[in-house]
Protein backbone atom coordinates (compact mmCIF):
# COMPACT_ATOMS: atom_id res chain seq x y z
CA UNK A 1 0.00 0.00 0.00
CA UNK A 2 1.39 3.31 -1.04
CA UNK A 3 1.21 6.03 1.60
CA UNK A 4 2.36 9.03 -0.49
CA UNK A 5 0.48 8.52 -3.48
CA UNK A 6 -2.79 7.41 -5.04
CA UNK A 7 -2.30 6.87 -8.66
CA UNK A 8 -6.41 6.82 -8.87
CA UNK A 9 -6.50 10.21 -6.98
CA UNK A 10 -3.87 11.44 -9.57
CA UNK A 11 -5.55 10.25 -12.28
CA UNK A 12 -8.80 11.41 -11.38
CA UNK A 13 -7.21 15.33 -10.94
CA UNK A 14 -5.84 14.98 -14.83
CA UNK A 15 -9.27 14.13 -16.02
CA UNK A 16 -11.10 17.16 -13.73
CA UNK A 17 -8.04 19.68 -14.77
CA UNK A 18 -8.76 17.91 -18.84
CA UNK A 19 -5.21 17.20 -19.42
CA UNK A 20 -6.16 12.94 -19.18
CA UNK A 21 -9.15 13.86 -21.94
CA UNK A 22 -5.99 16.07 -24.06
CA UNK A 23 -3.05 13.18 -24.07
CA UNK A 24 -5.75 10.86 -24.94
CA UNK A 25 -6.29 12.29 -28.07
CA UNK A 26 -4.74 11.20 -31.30
CA UNK A 27 -2.04 13.80 -31.56
CA UNK A 28 -1.68 15.28 -27.43
CA UNK A 29 0.83 12.49 -26.92
CA UNK A 30 3.26 12.11 -29.87
CA UNK A 31 3.55 16.30 -29.65
CA UNK A 32 4.68 15.78 -25.89
CA UNK A 33 7.10 13.35 -26.88
CA UNK A 34 8.31 15.45 -29.28
CA UNK A 35 8.92 18.32 -26.92
CA UNK A 36 10.05 16.39 -24.26
CA UNK A 37 13.12 15.18 -26.81
CA UNK A 38 13.55 18.28 -28.14
CA UNK A 39 14.02 19.55 -24.44
CA UNK A 40 16.29 17.07 -23.75
CA UNK A 41 18.32 18.14 -27.02
CA UNK A 42 18.09 22.05 -25.78
CA UNK A 43 19.61 20.66 -22.41
CA UNK A 44 22.33 18.73 -24.20
CA UNK A 45 22.98 21.63 -26.43
CA UNK A 46 23.56 24.18 -23.80
CA UNK A 47 24.07 22.72 -20.57
CA UNK A 48 25.71 19.98 -21.44
CA UNK A 49 28.24 21.43 -23.63
CA UNK A 50 28.98 23.86 -20.99
CA UNK A 51 29.77 21.05 -18.97
CA UNK A 52 31.88 19.65 -21.15
CA UNK A 53 33.63 23.04 -21.88
CA UNK A 54 33.81 23.39 -18.01
CA UNK A 55 35.80 19.60 -18.42
CA UNK A 56 38.21 20.71 -20.94
CA UNK A 57 36.71 20.24 -24.65
CA UNK A 58 36.33 23.49 -26.92
CA UNK A 59 38.91 25.55 -24.43
CA UNK A 60 39.19 29.26 -26.36
CA UNK A 61 34.82 29.06 -26.04
CA UNK A 62 34.44 31.44 -23.53
CA UNK A 63 32.51 30.03 -20.78
CA UNK A 64 31.33 33.41 -19.62
CA UNK A 65 29.81 33.49 -23.27
CA UNK A 66 28.69 29.68 -23.44
CA UNK A 67 27.25 30.27 -20.03
CA UNK A 68 24.53 32.83 -21.74
CA UNK A 69 22.90 29.82 -23.35
CA UNK A 70 21.99 28.04 -20.23
CA UNK A 71 18.79 29.57 -19.91
CA UNK A 72 17.97 28.09 -23.33
CA UNK A 73 18.82 24.72 -21.05
CA UNK A 74 16.79 25.78 -18.38
CA UNK A 75 13.79 25.92 -21.10
CA UNK A 76 14.64 22.55 -22.09
CA UNK A 77 14.07 21.64 -19.04
CA UNK A 78 10.66 23.02 -17.58
CA UNK A 79 9.85 21.54 -21.47
CA UNK A 80 10.82 18.26 -19.98
CA UNK A 81 9.76 18.42 -16.88
CA UNK A 82 5.93 20.07 -18.48
CA UNK A 83 5.84 17.56 -21.05
CA UNK A 84 6.83 14.48 -18.44
CA UNK A 85 4.55 15.39 -15.86
CA UNK A 86 1.90 15.55 -18.18
CA UNK A 87 2.89 11.28 -18.80
CA UNK A 88 2.58 10.55 -15.67
CA UNK A 89 -0.29 12.21 -14.41
CA UNK A 90 -2.22 10.59 -17.70
CA UNK A 91 -1.09 7.00 -16.76
CA UNK A 92 0.17 7.34 -13.25
CA UNK A 93 0.14 3.26 -12.56
CA UNK A 94 2.68 3.10 -15.51
CA UNK A 95 4.73 5.70 -14.00
CA UNK A 96 5.21 5.37 -10.30
CA UNK A 97 5.79 2.13 -9.64
CA UNK A 98 8.39 2.11 -12.57
CA UNK A 99 12.13 1.75 -11.44
CA UNK A 100 13.06 3.63 -14.68
CA UNK A 101 11.15 6.81 -14.10
CA UNK A 102 12.22 6.31 -10.08
CA UNK A 103 15.73 6.44 -11.53
CA UNK A 104 14.86 9.04 -13.86
CA UNK A 105 13.71 11.50 -11.17
CA UNK A 106 16.49 10.60 -8.57
CA UNK A 107 19.12 11.75 -11.14
CA UNK A 108 17.58 14.60 -11.81
CA UNK A 109 17.37 15.72 -8.37
CA UNK A 110 21.07 14.49 -7.88
CA UNK A 111 21.17 17.11 -11.24
CA UNK A 112 19.58 19.92 -9.01
CA UNK A 113 21.77 19.08 -6.07
CA UNK A 114 24.99 19.29 -7.89
CA UNK A 115 24.07 22.53 -10.10
CA UNK A 116 22.71 24.47 -6.48
CA UNK A 117 26.67 23.62 -5.56
CA UNK A 118 28.41 24.65 -8.43
CA UNK A 119 26.19 28.05 -8.38
CA UNK A 120 26.64 28.20 -4.70
CA UNK A 121 30.64 27.57 -4.53
CA UNK A 122 32.06 27.38 -8.26
CA UNK A 123 29.96 29.60 -10.71
CA UNK A 124 32.30 32.63 -9.99
CA UNK A 125 35.50 31.63 -10.63
CA UNK A 126 34.47 30.13 -13.78
CA UNK A 127 32.57 33.16 -14.95
CA UNK A 128 35.62 35.07 -14.40
CA UNK A 129 38.03 32.85 -15.79
CA UNK A 130 39.74 33.82 -19.40
CA UNK A 131 38.76 33.03 -22.46
CA UNK A 132 40.74 30.06 -22.90
CA UNK A 133 41.01 29.23 -19.41
CA UNK A 134 40.71 25.84 -17.56
CA UNK A 135 37.69 25.44 -14.86
CA UNK A 136 38.79 25.08 -11.41
CA UNK A 137 38.92 21.71 -10.22
CA UNK A 138 35.81 21.67 -7.81
CA UNK A 139 33.90 23.26 -11.65
CA UNK A 140 35.15 20.14 -13.49
CA UNK A 141 33.91 17.92 -10.74
CA UNK A 142 30.74 19.54 -10.90
CA UNK A 143 30.41 19.66 -14.53
CA UNK A 144 31.22 15.64 -14.76
CA UNK A 145 28.48 15.01 -12.47
CA UNK A 146 26.27 16.89 -14.22
CA UNK A 147 26.42 15.48 -17.61
CA UNK A 148 26.74 11.94 -16.17
CA UNK A 149 23.52 12.63 -14.55
CA UNK A 150 21.91 14.03 -18.04
CA UNK A 151 23.17 10.79 -19.58
CA UNK A 152 21.93 8.36 -16.87
CA UNK A 153 18.38 10.72 -17.50
CA UNK A 154 18.10 9.75 -21.06
CA UNK A 155 19.03 6.12 -20.27
CA UNK A 156 16.44 6.08 -17.67
CA UNK A 157 13.95 7.79 -20.34
CA UNK A 158 14.61 4.78 -22.47
CA UNK A 159 14.04 2.01 -20.20
CA UNK A 160 10.41 3.04 -19.04
CA UNK A 161 8.99 1.12 -21.52
CA UNK A 162 11.43 -1.84 -20.52
CA UNK A 163 10.27 -1.95 -17.38
CA UNK A 164 6.50 -1.36 -17.69
CA UNK A 165 3.73 -2.74 -15.92
CA UNK A 166 3.07 -5.28 -14.06
CA UNK A 167 6.72 -4.57 -12.84
CA UNK A 168 6.65 -3.05 -9.38
CA UNK A 169 8.58 -1.18 -7.79
CA UNK A 170 7.69 0.88 -4.42
CA UNK A 171 10.29 1.04 -1.73
CA UNK A 172 8.05 3.44 0.19
CA UNK A 173 5.08 1.08 0.29
CA UNK A 174 3.76 -1.09 3.22
CA UNK A 175 2.44 -4.35 2.84
CA UNK A 176 -1.15 -4.24 2.52
CA UNK B 1 11.14 -5.23 -51.96
CA UNK B 2 9.41 -7.24 -49.53
CA UNK B 3 11.81 -10.09 -50.31
CA UNK B 4 14.52 -7.63 -49.36
CA UNK B 5 12.69 -7.06 -45.88
CA UNK B 6 12.35 -10.85 -45.42
CA UNK B 7 16.14 -11.68 -46.14
CA UNK B 8 16.98 -9.12 -43.60
CA UNK B 9 14.37 -10.12 -41.02
CA UNK B 10 15.99 -13.59 -40.93
CA UNK B 11 19.68 -12.56 -40.73
CA UNK B 12 21.18 -13.21 -37.32
CA UNK B 13 21.35 -9.94 -36.57
CA UNK B 14 18.26 -8.74 -36.86
CA UNK B 15 16.90 -11.91 -35.06
CA UNK B 16 19.28 -10.96 -32.17
CA UNK B 17 17.83 -7.72 -32.36
CA UNK B 18 14.41 -8.99 -32.02
CA UNK B 19 14.97 -11.67 -29.39
CA UNK B 20 17.72 -10.50 -26.81
CA UNK B 21 16.24 -9.46 -24.08
CA UNK B 22 18.84 -6.48 -23.69
CA UNK B 23 19.84 -6.02 -27.03
CA UNK B 24 16.98 -3.53 -28.64
CA UNK B 25 16.84 -1.68 -25.83
CA UNK B 26 20.44 -0.78 -25.06
CA UNK B 27 20.49 0.45 -29.30
CA UNK B 28 17.77 2.42 -28.63
CA UNK B 29 19.65 4.37 -25.47
CA UNK B 30 22.45 4.60 -27.29
CA UNK B 31 20.35 5.84 -30.30
CA UNK B 32 18.89 8.16 -28.31
CA UNK B 33 22.42 9.50 -26.17
CA UNK B 34 23.82 10.00 -29.86
CA UNK B 35 21.60 12.02 -31.02
CA UNK B 36 21.26 13.85 -28.22
CA UNK B 37 24.25 14.38 -28.91
CA UNK B 38 24.05 15.51 -32.63
CA UNK B 39 20.66 17.24 -32.66
CA UNK B 40 21.72 19.13 -29.25
CA UNK B 41 25.48 20.39 -31.00
CA UNK B 42 23.53 21.26 -34.15
CA UNK B 43 20.92 23.23 -32.09
CA UNK B 44 24.08 24.76 -30.10
CA UNK B 45 25.97 25.71 -33.43
CA UNK B 46 23.19 27.25 -35.27
CA UNK B 47 22.20 29.37 -32.13
CA UNK B 48 25.77 30.86 -32.29
CA UNK B 49 25.74 31.93 -35.71
CA UNK B 50 22.39 33.21 -35.05
CA UNK B 51 23.87 35.57 -32.77
CA UNK B 52 23.66 34.07 -29.31
CA UNK B 53 26.29 33.94 -27.09
CA UNK B 54 28.21 36.41 -29.56
CA UNK B 55 30.96 37.22 -27.61
CA UNK B 56 32.19 33.24 -27.91
CA UNK B 57 34.76 33.29 -30.30
CA UNK B 58 33.04 31.49 -33.55
CA UNK B 59 36.50 29.68 -35.02
CA UNK B 60 36.66 27.72 -31.22
CA UNK B 61 33.34 26.05 -31.71
CA UNK B 62 35.11 23.46 -33.54
CA UNK B 63 36.15 21.97 -30.77
CA UNK B 64 32.76 20.81 -30.10
CA UNK B 65 32.50 19.05 -33.50
CA UNK B 66 34.49 15.87 -32.32
CA UNK B 67 31.67 15.38 -29.81
CA UNK B 68 28.67 15.83 -32.25
CA UNK B 69 30.57 13.36 -34.63
CA UNK B 70 31.10 10.78 -31.96
CA UNK B 71 27.14 11.22 -31.66
CA UNK B 72 26.39 10.94 -35.27
CA UNK B 73 28.32 7.52 -35.17
CA UNK B 74 26.56 6.49 -32.20
CA UNK B 75 23.14 7.07 -33.72
CA UNK B 76 24.40 5.71 -37.07
CA UNK B 77 25.43 2.80 -35.68
CA UNK B 78 22.70 2.00 -33.20
CA UNK B 79 19.98 3.16 -35.95
CA UNK B 80 21.09 0.38 -38.11
CA UNK B 81 21.05 -2.28 -35.46
CA UNK B 82 17.61 -1.02 -34.89
CA UNK B 83 16.72 -0.88 -38.83
CA UNK B 84 17.86 -4.63 -39.03
CA UNK B 85 15.80 -5.39 -36.36
CA UNK B 86 12.27 -4.30 -37.93
CA UNK B 87 13.21 -3.11 -41.78
CA UNK B 88 9.59 -3.23 -43.22
CA UNK B 89 8.55 -1.29 -39.99
CA UNK B 90 10.77 1.78 -40.93
CA UNK B 91 11.48 1.26 -45.00
CA UNK B 92 7.58 0.94 -45.64
CA UNK B 93 7.06 4.42 -43.14
CA UNK B 94 7.56 7.34 -45.34
CA UNK B 95 8.64 9.03 -41.87
CA UNK B 96 11.34 7.42 -41.90
CA UNK B 97 12.64 8.99 -45.32
CA UNK B 98 11.69 12.51 -44.19
CA UNK B 99 13.40 12.25 -41.04
CA UNK B 100 16.58 10.98 -43.43
CA UNK B 101 15.98 13.94 -45.28
CA UNK B 102 15.98 16.84 -42.81
CA UNK B 103 18.96 14.72 -40.86
CA UNK B 104 21.07 14.97 -44.48
CA UNK B 105 19.89 18.37 -44.67
CA UNK B 106 20.71 19.29 -41.59
CA UNK B 107 24.34 17.29 -41.36
CA UNK B 108 25.27 19.44 -44.87
CA UNK B 109 24.58 22.36 -43.41
CA UNK B 110 26.58 21.56 -40.32
CA UNK B 111 29.44 20.73 -42.73
CA UNK B 112 29.41 23.77 -44.47
CA UNK B 113 29.22 25.43 -41.22
CA UNK B 114 32.65 23.67 -40.35
CA UNK B 115 34.32 24.39 -43.37
CA UNK B 116 33.56 28.30 -42.63
CA UNK B 117 34.42 28.41 -39.36
CA UNK B 118 37.87 27.52 -40.91
CA UNK B 119 37.43 30.32 -43.29
CA UNK B 120 36.64 32.53 -40.44
CA UNK B 121 39.36 31.43 -38.05
CA UNK B 122 42.32 31.94 -40.80
CA UNK B 123 40.23 35.39 -42.66
CA UNK B 124 38.83 36.82 -39.38
CA UNK B 125 36.00 37.67 -41.56
CA UNK B 126 32.70 38.53 -40.36
CA UNK B 127 29.01 36.27 -40.27
CA UNK B 128 26.99 37.50 -43.21
CA UNK B 129 23.13 37.41 -43.20
CA UNK B 130 23.09 34.96 -45.11
CA UNK B 131 24.89 32.68 -42.83
CA UNK B 132 22.56 33.50 -40.09
CA UNK B 133 19.80 32.47 -41.72
CA UNK B 134 21.46 29.50 -42.75
CA UNK B 135 21.96 28.53 -39.31
CA UNK B 136 17.97 29.39 -38.82
CA UNK B 137 17.40 26.78 -41.24
CA UNK B 138 20.12 24.10 -39.86
CA UNK B 139 18.28 24.84 -36.36
CA UNK B 140 15.06 24.00 -37.68
CA UNK B 141 16.06 20.82 -39.45
CA UNK B 142 17.08 19.63 -36.48
CA UNK B 143 13.44 20.23 -34.84
CA UNK B 144 12.38 18.17 -38.17
CA UNK B 145 14.65 15.49 -37.19
CA UNK B 146 13.22 15.11 -33.95
CA UNK B 147 9.79 15.86 -34.70
CA UNK B 148 10.09 12.88 -37.95
CA UNK B 149 12.06 10.70 -35.21
CA UNK B 150 9.52 10.62 -32.97
CA UNK B 151 6.31 10.36 -35.35
CA UNK B 152 8.06 7.11 -36.78
CA UNK B 153 6.69 4.89 -33.96
CA UNK B 154 3.11 7.04 -34.05
CA UNK B 155 2.62 6.13 -38.04
CA UNK B 156 4.36 2.83 -38.55
CA UNK B 157 1.99 0.35 -40.38
CA UNK B 158 3.96 -2.56 -40.89
CA UNK B 159 6.27 -4.52 -38.13
CA UNK B 160 7.49 -7.25 -40.41
CA UNK B 161 6.62 -8.95 -43.70
CA UNK B 162 8.28 -12.38 -42.85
Amino acid sequence: MDPIFSPDAIEAWAKAVGIYQLMNTSWAWPTAEIIHFFGICLLMGTVGMFDLRMMGVARGVSMHALHRLVPLGVAGYLMCAVTGSFFIVTAPAQYLYNPAIQTKILLMALAGINVAIFYLFSSRAVLASAESGAAPAPARIAAFISLTCWLGVITAGRLVTFFRPPEFWCLWCTPA
Amino acid sequence: MTEIFAAIEQTPLSIWMREDFYAYFIALIFHSIGMALLVGGGVLVSLRYMGFAATARLDRFAGFFPVMWAGAALAFLSGLALLAAYPAKALTNPVFGLKFAALAGATIILWRTARHIQSVRDSGSQLSSSTRWLACVALMLWLCVVVFGKLLLHTASVLMVS
